[in-house]
C-alpha cells in the first residue's frame, strides 16, 4: 500500500531553509557563470539519445514517444545539450559558453539536481575547472580536487595485455604493481605535483605527455588543493582525456573533463547541487 | 590516520597480528569494546556482511573481508590486495549420487549468497528459483525445499556429514585488503604505505 504522505524512494523533496539553500547555490552559480559570459538552456526531460552517455542502459527510465521510438527521462545533461545547441541552434546562435540548472533521473526514481557548464569548441579544461572553484569559494565550500586522465589507462591497456579497463574501474593495483614495471609503479604511487616530473622522466613518451597535461592543469588552477589520479577511470562514457573531480570525505561535489562530440572537442563540469545542500545544511547546524 | 574496519572472528585476529608483526605493538581490544584506538589507526570491530558497507559508506577507510562477501555485495570498493587467507570455496552441492543436470526446465537452489548464485546461473542461461536462506542451507536438499545448494566449503566435512557432495566449484575466495575509493584519493600515501607493510609481510609468508 502507498501512504498518501510516501514519495518515491530517491526522489527529492526540498522545503523551507532547504529549498532555500538550494535555491542559494543554484544563484551563486547563476550569478557567476553570467558574469563569465555563459548563456543558460533549458532542455528537454525526455531524450533520444541518452544511451549515448550513460555506461549502464539499465539506468535509464525508458518510454515511449507516440510512434512507439523509444526514448528515456534525461539521465545526463551534456550530450543533449550539446546536440541541441551544434545541430538545432546551430544556424541561429554563435554562442559557445552554456549552462543549465536542472534534475538528471536514473532508474527506478532517483532524482539528482546539477548546475552544469558546457564550454563547445574549448580544449582546456582548467578554463571551466576554475569556475567550480570560484562557485565554491563564494560557497564557502572546501574540497579537494582530484585530477586524472582518461587516456592514461587507456595507453596502459593498449601497452599491457594482461591489464583490461575494468582494472582501472576497481583500481586493481596489486595487478599495476606485480607488472613490476618501475615508471608503472611510480604512476599508481604518483599523488602530488611536485612527484610529476620524477615520473615524467622515466615513463614512455606517450604516458609522459599526458602527465604534462595534468601537471599543466594542476599549475592553472586556482586552488592549492589538489591530487592526481592517474589510474582513476571515470564511469561517463564521454570524457577523453583530462578530467576532474571536487570531493570531500565520501562525497563527490562536482566532475567534469573534455570530450568530443563528432569532431569538435568541448569542455564542460557538473555540480551535484544534492550532495553541496546536504554539506552546508549539516555546517549550519 | 586510518579507520580500519575488522570482522569480528578469526579474520580481526590475523589481521591484528599482522599489525603486530609491522608495527612491532601490541594490538588487542578491551573485552567487549568494538572500538580501538592506536595512534595511526582506529579500528573497528563489525560484522563480516557489514565490513564493506563501512568501506563504502567511508565509515572505514579501509577493512579486510572475505572475496565471496564482496562478490555477494557488488559494493564498489578498491580491492587492494589477496591477502591468502581464509581461503574457501563458493560450491555448488547436492545430494550424494546426484549429478547436476542444467538441462532442467528449472531448478531449484538454496543459499544464503542469492547474488553469486543469480549470476552462475545467469550465465549458463538456466532458469533457476532461489531460496534464500540464513542458515542450515545443507538441510534444503535432504528434505526436498531444494534440488542443490550453494554454500562456502572449506574442507567439505559439513557437507559430507549431511550426505551431501560437492558438484561444481563456483569461485575461489580468500580475505582482500580493501578501501574506500575516496579515501583512496584523498589519503593515497597513507593507504600505499599501509597496503605496501602488509603485502611484505604475506610475501615473506609465501617464503617461508
Amino acid at each position: 500500500m502507498i501512504l498518501e504522505h510516501e514519495i518515491p524512494n530517491g526522489s527529492k523533496l526540498y522545503f523551507g531553509k532547504s529549498a532555500k539553500l538550494k535555491r542559494h547555490i543554484e544563484q551563486v552559480a547563476s550569478e557567476i557563470l553570467d558574469a563569465n559570459g555563459y548563456e543558460e538552456i533549458v532542455t528537454p526531460i525526455f531524450s533520444y539519445h541518452q544511451h549515448k552517455s550513460i555506461a549502464d542502459e539499465r539506468e535509464l527510465i525508458r518510454i515511449n514517444d507516440e510512434k512507439n521510438n523509444a526514448l528515456s527521462l534525461r539521465a545526463d545533461s551534456t550530450i543533449d545539450v550539446v546536440r541541441i545547441i551544434e545541430k538545432r541552434l546551430g544556424h541561429n546562435t554563435k554562442e559557445k559558453k552554456w549552462f543549465y540548472i536542472q534534475p538528471v533521473f536514473t532508474y527506478p526514481t532517483t532524482e539528482q539536481y546539477q548546475v552544469g557548464v558546457e564550454f563547445m569548441g574549448e580544449k582546456n579544461l582548467s578554463s571551466v575547472m576554475n569556475l567550480t572553484v570560484e562557485i565554491f569559494e563564494k560557497l564557502e565550500v572546501k574540497s579537494l580536487i582530484q585530477i586524472s586522465n582518461m587516456k592514461i589507462p587507456q595507453l596502459l591497456v593498449e601497452m599491457f595485455d594482461a591489464l583490461e579497463i575494468d582494472d582501472f574501474r576497481h583500481i586493481n593495483i596489486d595487478k599495476f604493481i606485480n607488472l613490476k614495471e618501475e615508471w608503472l609503479t611510480k604512476l599508481v604511487y604518483l599523488q602530488y605535483i611536485e612527484q610529476v616530473d620524477e615520473v615524467m622522466a622515466i615513463a614512455p613518451k606517450a604516458i609522459a605527455d599526458e602527465l604534462l597535461k595534468m601537471k599543466e592543469l594542476c599549475e592553472q588552477m586556482q586552488c592549492d588543493n589538489a591530487v592526481l589520479a592517474p589510474m582513476y577511470y571515470a564511469k561517463m562514457l564521454y570524457y577523453d582525456e583530462l578530467y576532474f573531480r571536487s570531493i570531500v570525505e565520501n562525497e563527490v561535489y562536482a566532475r567534469g573533463g573534455r570530450y568530443k562530440n563528432g569532431e569538435l572537442t568541448s569542455v564542460g563540469f557538473a555540480i551535484y547541487t544534492d550532495a553541496l545542500c546536504e554539506a552546508l545544511e549539516k555546517e549550519e547546524k | 590516520m586510518l579507520t580500519v574496519a575488522l570482522p569480528k572472528g578469526r579474520i580481526a585476529k590475523e589481521t591484528l597480528e599482522i599489525f603486530e608483526t609491522i608495527f612491532g605493538d601490541s594490538f588487542k581490544f578491551d573485552d567487549r569494546k568494538l572500538i580501538l584506538e592506536t595512534p595511526k589507526f582506529r579500528f573497528l570491530l563489525v560484522r563480516n556482511q557489514d565490513v564493506a558497507t563501512y568501506v563504502y559508506h567511508q565509515a572505514a577507510d579501509i577493512g579486510v573481508v572475505g572475496l565471496d562477501t564482496l562478490e555477494e555485495q557488488g559494493l564498489d570498493v578498491v580491492r587492494l590486495l589477496d591477502l591468502r587467507r581464509g581461503i574457501c570455496k563458493v560450491a555448488i552441492g547436492m545430494k550424494k549420487g546426484e549429478k547436476l543436470d542444467l538441462t532442467k526446465p528449472e531448478l531449484k537452489v538454496a543459499s544464503k549468497m542469492v547474488n553469486i548464485t543469480k549470476r552462475y546461473f545467469e550465465e549458463r542461461a538456466v532458469s533457476v528459483e532461489i531460496i534464500k536462506l540464513y542458515g542450515s542451507i545443507e538441510l534444503a536438499p535432504l528434505i526436498g525445499l531444494a534440488d542443490m545448494i550453494v554454500d562456502i566449503v572449506e574442507t567439505g566435512t559439513t557437507m559430507k556429514q549431511n550426505g551431501l557432495e560437492v558438484v561444481e566449484d563456483i569461485m575461489t575466495s580468500s580475505t582482500y585488503l580493501i578501501a574506500n575509493k575516496n579515501s583512496y584519493i584523498a589519503k593515497k600515501d597513507e593507504v600505499l604505505d599501509i597496503y605496501e607493510k602488509i603485502r611484505d609481510v604475506i610475501q615473506e609468508e609465501n617464503k617461508a
